[in-house]
């Protein structure tokens, strides 16, 4: 679609460009007159009551204003369920969660006071995996989870550590596994991961004397900061300012509310004194929320020619001590529930557990990685099975637009996109049915795999957005959206549709990262890779506007019908005359005629948008449409397996998706990024607990993030443009989707490079090594009598 | 009881010594209430997260303690404050002490290497002292000194079993000997991130009755080298069989721990096919 524009389409360069020489301003950069320092003090058990604790030292330090426990803040956060407390109260529910928080006047002063506060616990059975947390005999977690806020599509079970369970019934599976020839029954799992963004969190808060809140924060979305601190603190949202700087990374880390309500509620009680909380990166790991871990139990069967006919699967969730976010992230993988193929018959139960463990919430993917990562497993292995090329299997059962029924018993949108062709073009580039070449090496094994994946916002059906477009007097454009800039580059491909609607450079369209609540229109969140679909069509209705009042003044200046005028590079013209065109500067202001007469003053277009046709679902059956659009993508790679150190390297990565794109560079980078953070969560990345329940590795020396060398040598990221209806120049996000195929397509490339099957995420070494020796001794031997001689 | 995660480091008085003279006097005044830095990239972390010390000493003012010294027939004499990066820029070390300018180019990346240094890397074993293998192939002893006076001792006899260091609360080690190579060794060193690392040299590898062969572990806390392995060589075999033989050699002896990085059973799989893979690279037996 190039050649049709000269904007949409283009590799158009970043303009944010601050951020390599040091002068963006992220919220670790504000320092406010009179500002103090917070320090939070956390307790060393996974579960304990609190008997005892003691400031009294701590408040003697000169330079120490205050400290302030769990009691102080009696209020519940969250946004699907309000389970989160400000500080512990009454007993602490995962090792590090904080206690208690001192304000001093510096930082130094804060650490070392917060290091004389004395706490005392009696410690309480504390429950550490999904498997302990379903046990009847677990202890409750927590014991008033019915009486806690919460949407109204969360369903949790009082009076165990079900935070939420979730239900998925099309068709009679019971009934339909008489009619397979094959059965495939598994279980597959992962560590919780974690976002590993580059800025830790922090966020200051004041309030102004006029009782207005105001918050400077690292977040993904400042109307959701402002909406959850309102409906958590009981404030109205008139009384409430966040402010969004540039972010250092999300990835679903930073969606909703983060720790915004310390600083705040420390404001509010220190009488509006500016306060700052600025996390290091241990802290990071122990109180920003990470990726869950997961169990997901499959049990699928197909008939001999290839036809998947039944799923079951029990989906587990390993929320931590706060479920907040999971509790809807069950729910996508749950809805989405057999990846981007059609079974007629699936009963899926997924719940969100709670455990004595670090809190967790969104990650890029939003449920669907765990999804991904083992129905994609599940669908090689009864390939293998049937006795079917695992291509033509998935090809045989992908989902058709406009025929297939969707697990949530909706058809499948004409426009939804194109499932078979992005597994065929991934399976042709990676040349899937090629054998790889052998390494000079003979403990070098190389293996190639497939994982193909869909993915849509998960959204509540009112989730809105909307633009204002400000024309200058130069000619160039302001642009206010709601949504947030955390590296996506959402605010370069918004720009690119400006420049394209109004014919002028992208130069003169500018968007600032930053941006406060009180001054932007309203978006939802910035989640989901939603942001280009749905504030991106808010824009173009607020560039129809302007168009509209552009065309409008126009006519009157040519005096000819509006219908007549037309806007071509940055100028309004008369159809089909080239010498009766106005410049849009002139028209800015509004147009003065030669008597010095004024008309309509200065231009600016707004518009909104709202999702047409998203329901809630059935909560008996899981029955409606949840998501405004989907996204299919596919992934292939070339693994090779080092039986030496039982290291994996990914050799090769191709991407194919079937969005639109607006930026095809931009685009490019999501899937570099993408490849490299699924490199990471399918082979290196876990958070570890030890027998406590404390972390072992709550730091980059120790928590393994892929490194420059883990990238592959060969990556190529291809779209089928696929046009979107009702979406911006047809276009999609595709932030989430870039990151879903990876940790399948490596199982399944290991597999077939050396017969081994590894169902646990991240397929370190020593799993690989255990798997081996567990499923192919025999290579152990081979390889012995090769290298060793015996 | 609580847990704090600092952000700041807690108070200590930084001294920074310009002679050697003036360095043993500080650490005899102070013994195991001052800390010794160079590098600073394991020490600060440690002083951050919960380690305290009264003072901390810098030994980086001391010229003689960052100097590379090398004479032909007698061998290299390493400061203790030299960084792991002019290690790795030295034509000597790289040229003549292979096995060294393999573990060392493999250390971090290249921020770390340009302040972490021999003496840190040596003096932290409990995160894998991937300079102490390297260090025992090529029968390097360390000079230890104080105010009493200066001792050598073997690198391996540094870390004590279990994972202390041989010094006194008066002692800092102030330099390292390497005596000259054989003539045409080879080196190289094998690693997996923290979890093992392995040091091999060879030399006179066509000649069974002078070959030499040497190889060492780098595991945490204790690293270890391997006496008898060279016995092994010397005898009148194929190379492919010497290596077996060595292998199984070293599988009764190499105990490799089991801790939160790695388990036991891997470090064995390491030990066995790692040493298998890096013995065959160094002998040049094509497998």
């Amino acid at each position: 679609m190039s050649s049709e524009f000269r904007y949409v389409g283009q590799p158009v360069k970043r303009f944010d460009v601050d951020k390599v020489y040091g002068g963006a301003l992220f919220a670790s950069d504000i320092e406010l007159p009179g500002m103090l320092w917070i320090k939070l003090v956390s307790a060393p058990y996974s579960h304990a009551r609190i008997k005892r604790i003691d400031c009294s030292e701590a408040l003697k330090i000169p330079g120490v204003v205050a400290v302030f426990t769990g009691e102080d803040f009696p209020y519940k956060v969250g946004i699907y369920a309000a389970d989160r407390d400000v500080l512990a109260r009454g007993k602490v529910l995962y090792y590090g969660h904080p206690i208690a928080a001192v304000v001093a006047e510096s930082l130094d002063i804060a650490e070392k006071a917060a290091e004389t506060i004395d706490a005392e616990f009696e410690p309480l059975p504390a429950v550490l995996s999904i498997e302990e947390a379903l046990s009847p005999r677990a202890p409750v977690i927590h014991e008033r989870l019915g009486e806690y806020r919460r949407a109204s599509f969360i369903n949790p079970v009082p009076g165990t550590n079900i935070a939420n369970r979730v239900k998925l019934r099309k068709g009679d599976a019971q009934k339909a596994m008489e009619d397979v020839d094959v059965v495939v029954e598994e279980t597959y799992r992962s560590d919780p991961q974690s976002h590993a963004y580059m800025e830790t969190w922090a966020g200051a808060a004041t309030i102004r004397s006029d009782g207005t809140v105001e918050v400077w924060s690292s977040h993904q979305s400042p109307f959701a900061v402002r909406n959850l601190l309102a409906m958590s603190l009981g404030l109205p949202v008139s009384k409430i300012v966040v402010h969004h700087l540039y972010t250092g990374g999300g990835f679903g880390g930073k969606a909703g509310l983060l720790l915004e309500h310390i600083p705040v509620l420390i404001s509010m009680k220190l009488g509006g004194r500016p306060v700052f909380l600025q996390l290091n990166r241990e802290e990071n790991f122990y109180y920003m929320a990470q990726k869950p871990g997961f169990l997901f139990k499959m049990k699928t069967g197909a008939t001999k020619d290839g036809k998947l006919v039944f799923h079951i699967g029990e989906y587990y969730l390993d929320a931590g001590a706060y479920a907040d976010y999971t509790v809807n992230v069950i729910r996508s993988s749950t809805f989405m529930a057999t990846g981007p193929y059609e079974i007629p018959h699936i009963h899926v139960d997924g719940y969100a557990v709670y455990t004595n463990k670090v809190p967790t919430t969104a990650f890029r993917g939003f449920g669907i990685l765990e999804l991904t990562a083992s129905f994609e497993q599940q669908m090689d292995i009864l390939a293998e099975k049937l006795g079917i090329d695992p291509i033509e299997f998935r090809l045989k059962n992908a989902l058709k637009p406009g025929v297939s029924i969707t697990p949530t018993q909706e058809v499948l949108a004409e426009d939804a996109g194109d499932p078979a062709g992005v597994i065929r073009r991934a399976a042709e580039l990676i040349g899937y049915h090629i054998p790889p070449q052998r390494s000079e090496e003979p403990w070098k094994v190389r293996g190639k795999g497939i994982a193909a994946a869909w993915k849509g916002p998960v959204q509540p059906p009112n989730a809105a957005s909307s633009a204002i477009v400000k024309l200058n007097e130069d000619g160039s454009v302001d642009v206010l959206v709601g949504t947030g800039e955390f590296g996506q580059g959402t605010i370069i491909a918004l720009a690119q549709i400006v420049a394209e609607e109004l014919g002028i450079p992208v130069e003169k369209v500018r968007i600032s990262p930053y941006r406060s609540t009180d001054l932007v229109p309203y978006t939802w969140q910035t989640v989901g890779s939603r942001g280009l679909y749905s504030d991106g069509q808010a824009l173009i209705r607020a560039l129809q506007d302007l168009k509209d009042q552009i065309k409008e003044v126009a006519a009157r200046a040519f005096n000819v019908f509006k219908d007549e005028v037309e806007i071509r590079d940055g100028k309004a013209c008369v159809v089909g005359k080239h010498s009766e065109c106005i410049p849009l500067e002139r028209l800015a202001l509004g147009y003065t005629f030669p008597s010095g007469e004024t008309i309509h003053g200065p231009i600016i277009g707004r518009g909104s948008h709202v999702p047409s046709g998203t329901t809630y679902l059935d909560p008996e059956t899981g029955k409606g449409n949840p998501k405004p659009f989907v996204t299919f993508v596919a992934g292939g790679v070339e693994v090779e397996v080092d039986l030496v150190t039982m290291q994996v390297r990914v050799l090769k990565a191709v991407l194919v998706t079937d969005a639109r794109i607006i930026n095809p560079g931009l685009a490019e980078g999501q899937a570099y990024g993408g490849i490299l953070m699924g490199i990471g969560l399918a082979l290196k990345e876990a958070i570890g607990f030890d027998e406590i329940g404390a972390l072992r590795n709550p730091s980059f020396l120790e928590y393994r993030l892929p490194r420059v060398e883990d990238m592959p040598v060969e990556m190529i990221f291809e779209s089928l443009n696929v046009p979107q209806r009702n979406a911006p120049y047809g276009a999609k996000g595709i932030g989430e989707l870039t990151a879903l195929p990876w940790q399948a397509a490596i199982a399944n490339a290991i597999y077939r490079a050396i017969g081994v099957r590894v169902k646990e995420y991240p397929i370190t070494p020593e799993r690989l090594l255990k798997a081996v020796k567990e499923q192919r001794p025999d290579i152990l031997t081979e390889l012995r009598k090769i290298m060793v001689g015996v | 009881m609580s847990l704090i995660l600092r952000t700041t480091l807690p108070d200590f008085d930084y001294l920074l010594p310009s002679s050697l003279d003036e360095l043993l006097a500080l650490k005899a005044k102070y013994g195991e209430r001052a800390a010794v830095i160079a590098g600073g990239t394991v020490l600060l972390n440690l002083i951050r997260l919960g380690f305290r010390y009264d003072y901390v000493i810098d030994i980086k003012g001391v010229r003689e303690l960052s100097a590379i010294e090398y004479r032909e027939g007698k061998g290299l004499v390493i400061g203790a404050a030299v960084t792991l990066r002019d290690l790795e820029n030295n034509e000597v070390v790289r040229d003549k002490y292979r096995v060294l300018w393999d573990a060392v180019r493999q250390i971090g990346d290249f921020h770390l290497r340009n302040r972490a240094t021999i003496g840190g890397n040596i003096c932290n074993p409990t995160l894998q002292a991937d300079t102490i293998a390297p260090l025992a192939v090529l029968g390097a002893s360390i000079e230890i000194s104080s105010m009493r006076g200066s001792r050598r001792v073997a690198i391996w006899e540094l870390v004590k079993e279990g994972g202390g260091l041989l010094l006194d609360p008066d002692e800092i080690l102030t330099r390292i000997y390497i005596p000259e190579p054989p003539k045409g060794s080879r080196g190289a060193y094998f690693k997996v991130w923290w979890i093992a690392g392995i040091a091999a040299l060879a030399a006179n590898i066509d000649n069974p009755r002078e070959r030499i062969v040497r190889i060492a572990y780098s595991f945490a806390p204790s690293p270890k080298l391997v006496e008898g392995v060279e016995r092994i060589f010397r005898q009148e075999k194929p190379l492919k069989v010497l290596i077996g033989d060595a292998i199984n050699y070293i599988k009764t002896i190499v105990t490799p721990p089991s801790d939160a990085r790695a388990s036991r059973e891997y470090r064995e799989h390491l030990v066995e096919f790692g040493t298998a893979y890096l013995l065959r690279k160094l002998l040049g037996v094509e497998v």
